[in-house]
């Protein structure tokens, strides 16, 4: 027994000690990114690409299932996007709410004959629809597959453009968001395979007619926490990850992909809970395989927000769901790792995620439970295991305060004083009980995931605010 | 010696290092974000400030009745002239323009920056190519076409991107000499637009270098000839229509369409017969820019076509040739080609011309027969058919 409380404490120091360099690199990479970023963006004019004749085409696809409380809204905000050649197409998973009939009467729809071409496995089509008022909007209506991928893959076999942007129902992109991602693909078009934009946290903020007038941090502290964490994860995960060519992922709410590689790939898996984590992995995978030179990027400035849950019960369910799509993506791709036919992704930045994501959650309760076990046995200093917890502390609060930097230093989305304080102030708390309660979910997430339980719970959402008019 | 000290040192001891560090890190970062805060605060402030003054005398400071000297030596009132001089010139019209170039130039404002964008490396360099580029002044173009060959990527782009945004003919030359020598290393979407704003002018200049071009570079300057065609070019549109690399075909389909010059019809419909399908598209989409009677018949064939796309066109080209719907429709059913049928009666559905074409075809014969055509070729649209026959027998 004290042994193993021996064994199992200096692993586990050991560990925290690898997960803390790994982080710590991560900040630095992600500052030196996005200051080169900046320096590209400096000579950029959107308006160049606004209006040249060599801006490709890119369709939107936005799945929606029993959205009725603000399709007509976020539609409305997706056709004021700015971009040359715009074509959107809204997919009707199989609402048993109105939304369907919502969008008819928005936008007077009347069904068309359009060329729909099973290239990537979804469920039945039922009809497809035009807009009279928004030639550029089509809605595809199917059959609930159970899962957005599904959606997707109706939306990609309806696509007519080389990009595809995939963007969630529920979420509000900035309107030059779909320029400033598709820079980056133009940058490189022949290696530029999928680009990723930034997702915010859209709670707190005014948002009139489907349209973001002003940025607002939320009320509520678990709101802020997230918005904590996104900037964590976005700022410096991805941005430092894409840098080495390694992103493992870009965000199911805002992603644009080539076309024919999300096609070449199958679509997205049907059956996939994280189905944006498994998409880039199996992208990853058969670029790999088939010695493509390419680049899988993540762009910080465009900009997407999106509504995150307000109550614990929602936050749990999506916590869940977001390891259990992990494990679901880790599992099958483990033929990968350690593999050098894939490269840096099977070599680093998937025994990372197994290491640093998945395990995080059972290491760190084996963790709590030893330490404390060693701590009351006397087998460890209080002085040093008092010692361990403050730095354990200091540390995560000091990546976290890097993350407000590296928003504080580029995109200022936050503008007020007091906002700023607010958020470092929530830096310095969310370890306690919000890590802890977030390992617990990322834990029921396992175990569901084991149990075969992977139903998709629903949200609960406030909806966007009403639009005075849908018309242009 | 530190880091083997570190490492004989008690786990205590360590942890205790690592304590101060984060708390030190924690501080600087703080620290960090509240004075950068404050600084910017300030700046802004005071920018605003002289911004509002020299304002106030901006046209003494153009015809130089405040000499230069009183604000090019001051950081802040040179920064602010600037950005004030460069966002006028890019609106400003011929006429304003020279005005403008010279106080830029007397002020050594010009100089300023071509001297950086030769002589700074990194962030200060690029941003120097981006004002020059603004300044839309002639002699800025040496020194960005020097930095086409610099060894940053980002570096290379502000230069391609430079040189565009002068939309100076000259400026065209040394990225063309660059690329088709194949030693132009920029993103092709810049160089495309960089070409396209300066060769607007004189599309020629791009006839000249396409001989000498080969694969990517000649696709390339043919897609932007594709953008800038004018009637004038005509024998040079002809000889890149049978140009050996289809995404050169494909181009010169775009530019007589969009050029329209005697002879474009024909040769579009020669064009609307490639082998490669994207030609044949560019082909059809040329050939829906003309109303004229002629272009039926090839659009015709493209409906028939293998390929969905070319056909999808050729069906929006067709179904929006409002006074001949009619005998169209005729000639479609004729096809005897079930997928060309689809397409049409799909575009005319959309383009809103599927009433008329039934109204039509009831009108001049018995409501029976329209039926008997449309339920023959209307699989699509089967409901809607029988619907619109049954309402024209009753």
């Amino acid at each position: 027994m004290l042994r193993f409380l021996t064994i199992s404490n200096i692993t586990l120091f050991v560990y925290y000690l690898l997960s803390n360099i790994v982080y710590l690199a991560l900040l630095i990479t992600a500052i030196l990114k996005n200051a080169a970023h900046r320096a590209r963006l400096a000579s950029l004019r959107l308006e160049h690409l606004r209006t040249s004749p060599f801006t490709p085409p890119v369709t939107l696809l936005v799945p929606a299932h029993n959205e009725e409380q603000f399709i007509v809204e976020s539609v409305h905000s997706l056709l004021a996007i700015d971009y040359p050649d715009l074509e959107v197409i809204v997919i009707n998973d199989g609402s048993v709410d109105s939304t369907l009939e919502q969008l008819k009467h928005a936008y007077g729809l009347k069904p068309a004959k359009l060329l729909y071409i099973q290239q990537v496995p979804s469920a039945k089509i039922h009809g497809i629809y035009r807009s009279e008022l928004q030639p550029r909007l089509i809605v595809v209506d199917k059959e609930a597959g159970g899962s957005k991928a599904d959606a997707v893959n109706a939306g990609l076999n309806a696509a007519t453009s080389p990009y595809v942007c995939i963007v969630d129902a529920d979420s509000i992109l900035e309107r030059d968001s779909l320029l400033r991602i598709m820079a980056g693909v133009l940058n490189d078009p022949a290696r530029v395979m999928a680009v990723g934009g930034i997702v915010r946290v859209l709670n707190g903020s005014r948002v009139v007619a489907g349209e973001l007038k002003e940025v607002r941090l939320p009320k509520g502290a678990l709101e802020i926490l997230q918005v904590i964490e996104y900037l964590r994860a976005f700022l410096i995960g991805r941005e430092a990850w894409s840098k080495f060519n390694m992103l493992p992922i870009i965000s199911g709410a805002f992603g644009v992909f080539r076309r024919d590689l999300v096609l070449s790939i199958g679509g997205y898996r049907p059956k996939a809970v994280g189905e944006d984590f498994d998409l880039v992995v199996r992208a990853h995978r058969y670029l790999q395989e088939t010695d493509k030179d390419y680049v899988i990027e993540f762009i910080p400035d465009p900009t997407c927000w999106t509504e995150v849950p307000a109550d614990l019960r929602s936050l749990a369910r999506q916590r869940a769901r977001w390891h259990k799509g992990l494990l679901d993506t880790l599992w099958p791709n483990r033929d990968m790792i350690f593999r050098t036919r894939y490269g840096r992704v099977g070599s680093v930045i998937l025994p990372y995620m197994w290491l640093f994501e998945f395990w995080a959650p059972i290491i760190e309760a084996v963790g709590y439970g030893t330490i404390i076990l060693a701590a009351v046995l006397g087998m460890l200093s209080r002085e040093f295991f008092l010692q361990f917890l403050l730095y354990g502390y200091a540390f995560a609060t000091m990546i976290s305060i890097g993350s407000v930097l590296l928003e504080e230093m580029t995109y200022r989305r936050y503008s007020d004083w007091r906002e700023v304080a607010r958020l470092l102030l929530f830096c310095l708390v969310e370890h306690f009980p919000y890590r802890q309660m977030t390992m617990i979910w990322r834990l029921q997430g396992i175990w569901q995931y084991l149990r075969g339980d992977l139903k998709w719970r629903e949200m609960k959402r406030t909806g966007l605010s009403p639009t005075p008019s849908t018309t242009e | 010696m530190g880091f083997v000290s570190s490492w004989t040192r008690e786990p205590a001891g360590l942890v205790l290092e690592a304590i101060l560090g984060s708390l030190a890190g924690i501080a600087l970062l703080i620290g960090f974000i509240v004075l950068r805060r404050w600084y910017r605060g300030r700046y802004f402030q005071k920018r605003n400030e002289r911004a509002f003054i020299l304002r106030g005398m901006w046209d003494d400071i153009l015809t130089g009745r405040v000499p230069a000297a009183k604000w090019r030596f001051k950081p802040l009132d040179c920064e602010v002239v600037e950005s004030i001089l460069l966002d006028t010139i890019e609106i400003a019209t011929p006429e304003e323009l020279p005005k403008l170039l010279a106080c830029l130039r007397v002020s050594g404002l010009l100089d300023m920056r071509i001297f950086e964008a030769r002589a700074r490396r990194g962030t200060s360099q690029r941003m120097a190519l981006v004002a020059l580029g603004r300044t839309r002044a002639p002699e800025a173009i040496p020194a960005l076409a020097e930095a086409l060959e610099a060894d940053a990527a980002e570096t290379r782009i502000a230069a391609v991107r430079g040189l565009g945004r002068t939309g100076l003919l000259d400026a065209a030359i040394p990225m063309l000499d660059l690329l088709v020598s194949n030693t132009l290393r920029a993103p092709e979407h810049a160089i495309k637009n960089a070409l396209l704003n300066c060769c607007r002018p004189d599309p020629h200049l791009l006839v000249r270098y396409i001989p000498q071009s080969s694969g990517p570079a000649r696709e390339l300057l043919a897609r932007v000839l594709g953008e800038l065609a004018t009637p004038d070019l005509g024998d040079e549109l002809l000889v890149l229509a049978t140009d050996r690399l289809p995404e050169v075909r494909a181009s010169a389909a775009r530019a007589l369409g969009n050029a329209q010059p005697a002879f474009a019809l024909s040769v579009l419909s020669v064009l609307a017969a490639d082998p490669e399908w994207f030609v044949r598209l560019r082909a059809v989409v040329g050939l829906s820019n003309f109303a004229h009677p002629e272009t039926v018949r090839p659009l015709l064939l493209a409906l028939c076509d293998p390929n969905r796309h070319v056909r999808q066109r050729a069906a929006w080209a067709l179904a929006r040739r409002e006074p001949e719907l009619e005998s169209i429709f005729d000639q479609v059913v004729g096809t005897r080609d079930r997928y060309a049928l689809e397409a049409f009666v799909s575009e005319l559905e959309r383009s809103g011309g599927f009433e008329k074409v039934v109204q039509a075809i009831q009108d001049r014969s018995p409501a029976e027969s329209a039926a008997s055509i449309l339920l023959k070729g209307l699989a699509v649209s089967r409901e809607r058919a029988m619907s619109v026959a049954a309402s024209g027998s009753r």
